[in-house]
């Protein structure tokens, strides 16, 4: 199921053998994506599957696409004018570029956490219960809170906010801010959650945690993100995807990528030669 | 540092080192920081030192218009003259007139001359005062009554010592046989000078003594209420679309730019227009605060616009990402989070377009809001004065007494206008928000 458009049959048929077997149909499913800001061609001809209740990391330099096209999953870059995206992605074998879907309805199924933690300037609770509020998943007050707490337990945090629910969400620290936005991004529960650099503005100690809770969360859903650590790509993810000068230079099972890269490029990068 | 360090072959040869080359170049530095320092202390002074001046005069001008010169008169309302059956009329100017006459042992009231002096020390006002009095409750007839009403301008303005006794009588307000009655009263204890209550309760009149602001202040507070209410909603409302929703094109920026041009327009031009659009066309009332409110709109509207612009860029992308990425429309982004936060500064944009909207005169000079009308408007749709307006009129009168009025009404425009910048900067500070 992992297409590598790029690469020869034969690469093609030895890396089939090391599929997981579990993994038959791809969550998302991206094909020849191309992504344009103005004149800038920032994502050239990618072809990616991602599958379910798997960890997959992007990988790259600065500057080479890998958060431009997490935001092509769930159409955040519909927000920017100049940004034009082509080819297809496909959501459960559903088209998310169809015009008509809906983002609104994409991005309560592909959740989103950006790497700098931005809660809303509200109480923890209305953080947390904003999404479930807006899509009328609640049916009423005791139904929210009850998302509101399991959200919270599943992003580690409730035992340390379960006495000041109505606190400033900003009062927090910056790695409970940053749990904080993953407990409000699954509180809608998605079934995607993108994650751009989510620990780049967090000390080792709530990276450590918030790594912890990225593998956790892998049993619900299929998570993807984007880091600029090689180290957390290996730490956190199954799958890596190796993106160079807006392309797909590689992507594979993360100890195949670390251990034993395929492409030249990939091989400078995680040895430290180029990035 | 240059004598442990082999000098590399192709730098220059320094002399000296960095350290001496730094301090040879302080002292001139340091000299201009000064220099700029000086220079900025002493802008703000002469600022300081403009705005005490201009404060110091309307005060020194203005204080004596808080203050109005009444006299106390037991008047006995004489059912010779006044009689129940003919209410309201009757001879209310006589029965003051006698009874001030009292006060004043000396004085014949059957000389012509001498009885029109002896009227002329009370204001005009204060016969329908006492009428007043007496409609309301007529058992006052046959009875005395103790009354306190003002005097006329010049006996006020002698009180206040305004009128210089030494000047040759010929060339006096008051002649020597007047000054004299006067002392009289004053002798008699009967003169006091309590707050003036009807600057802020009268409204405009010819006689200085009886003037006040009432009407101009309900004026300014129904054309600023109209003003609100037509520019605030459709300020924001395309402040928001365009800063929001509308498409990035030649056309947005044609409108950008036409708005920043529409707060830079002459704010008499506005009032031509409300004058040629409201007035011409529609048929609107002149004078009116309405109409007024309106034209104040189209001025203020600009700002707000800029202001909530401004406020909303403010906001932070993060926010909006974070509720974009939830799953919210733009819809909701903007009313859920973008514009609560853009609030402060839209309120202090607001309040900050409403206190120029409440100095502003020539439009409303243009609309007729400069005529003269005796009773304050009950409605936005009755002719009024607005405050600028009320003191351009009132600096154009001839009597003395409207001198030091002009003076006291820049000075609650003034009040009102440090008032509103104050809620403006309260609000700016109780409300910002730290990201």
């Amino acid at each position: 199921m992992v297409d590598m458009a790029a690469m020869g049959t034969t690469m093609k048929d030895m890396h089939q053998t090391d599929r997981n077997p579990t993994m038959t149909e791809p969550k998302i499913s991206a094909k020849n994506v191309n992504v344009f800001y103005g004149e800038t061609h920032a994502i050239k001809d990618v072809t990616v599957d991602i599958a379910d209740k798997t960890v997959t990391a992007f990988i790259g330099p600065s500057g080479c696409g890998k958060s431009t096209f997490l935001r092509c999953l769930n159409r955040m870059n519909d927000t920017i004018d100049i940004a034009r995206v082509q080819g297809t992605i496909l959501l459960d074998g559903q088209d998310i570029y169809d015009p008509r879907i809906d983002p609104v309805q994409l991005r309560a199924q592909v959740g989103m956490v950006f790497q700098k933690p931005n809660p809303f300037p509200k109480s923890i609770y209305d953080n947390v219960a904003y999404g479930p509020r807006i899509h009328g998943m609640a049916a009423n007050k005791a139904e929210l809170d009850d998302i509101v707490e399991s959200s919270l337990r599943r992003a580690a945090l409730w035992n340390e906010v379960k006495d000041r629910l109505d606190a400033p969400g900003t009062g927090l620290s910056g790695g409970q801010q940053q749990r904080l936005c993953i407990a409000r991004a699954i509180a809608t529960s998605p079934e995607v959650l993108l994650m751009d650099e989510p620990c780049s503005a967090l000390d080792p100690i709530a990276t450590a945690q918030v790594e912890e809770l990225i593998d956790e969360l892998r049993a619900n859903y299929s998570v993807v993100i984007v880091t600029h650590s090689m180290q957390q790509a290996a730490r956190v993810s199954q799958k890596t995807a190796f993106f160079h000068l807006g392309q797909l230079v590689e992507f594979g099972d993360t100890g195949e990528i670390f251990t034993n890269p395929r492409d030249p490029r990939t091989e400078s990068y995680i040895t430290g030669r180029i990035g | 540092m240059t004598d442990l360090s082999a000098p590399s072959p192709n730098a220059p040869r320094r002399e000296r080192g960095t350290a001496e080359i730094v301090a040879a170049s302080l002292p001139r530095r340091r000299r201009k920081q000064r220099l700029l320092q000086a220079a900025g202390i002493a802008a703000i002074g002469t600022a300081f030192l403009v705005l005490f001046i201009l404060i110091a005069s309307l005060v020194s001008t203005g204080w004596q218009a808080f203050r109005q010169t009444h006299v106390t008169l037991q008047v006995y309302v004489d059912p010779a003259e006044i009689r129940a059956e003919r209410l309201p009329r009757g001879g209310f100017d006589d029965v003051l007139t006698a009874a001030l006459a009292e006060l004043l042992p000396g004085v014949d009231l059957k000389d012509r001359k001498t009885r029109k002096k002896v009227e002329g020390i009370l204001s005009n006002g204060a016969q329908f005062t006492l009428r007043d009095m007496v409609v309301a409750d007529p058992g006052l007839i046959g009875q005395t009554v103790s009354l306190t009403v003002p005097v006329s301008d010049p006996y006020d303005q002698l009180a206040k010592g305004l009128i210089d006794r030494q000047t040759p009588e010929i060339n006096r307000r008051l002649k020597d046989d007047e000054i004299a009655m006067f002392d009289q009263l004053v002798a008699a204890g009967v003169v006091s000078r309590p707050f003036n209550w009807g600057l802020f309760t009268n409204a405009d009149s010819r006689f200085p003594e009886l003037a006040g602001l009432k009407g101009a202040l309900m004026g300014s507070f129904w054309a600023l209420l109209t003003c609100f209410v037509i520019a605030f909603p459709l300020g924001i409302g395309a402040a928001i679309y365009l800063e929001e929703f509308a498409p990035r094109n030649r056309f947005s920026d044609f409108i950008e730019v036409n708005i920043n041009n529409l707060a830079a327009v002459p704010s008499v031009v506005f009032g031509l227009l409300a004058l040629a659009v409201f007035i011409g066309w529609f048929g609107l009332p002149r004078s009116a605060p309405f109409v007024g409110g309106m034209t104040l709109a189209l001025m203020t509207m600009p700002t707000i616009i800029i202001a909530t612009r401004a406020a909303l860029k403010a906001v932070p992308p993060s926010i909006r990402e974070a509720a974009l990425g939830i799953g919210a429309s733009r819809q909701q982004v903007v009313f859920h989070h973008v514009l609560p936060l853009a609030m402060p500064g839209i309120l202090t944009g607001t309040i900050i377009g409403l206190a120029q909207a409440l100095g502003e005169t020539a439009p409303l000079l243009l609309i007729g809001m400069n005529a003269f009308i005796t009773s304050a408007p009950a409605s936005p749709f009755d002719s009024a004065t607005a405050l600028p307006t009320q003191i351009f009129i009132w600096a154009d009168s001839p009597e003395r007494g409207f001198v030091s009025r002009t003076s006291a009404a820049i000075l609650v425009l003034l009040g009102f206008l440090v008032v509103m910048n104050a809620i403006a900067i309260y609000l700016r500070q109780r409300f910002e928000r730290k990201w």
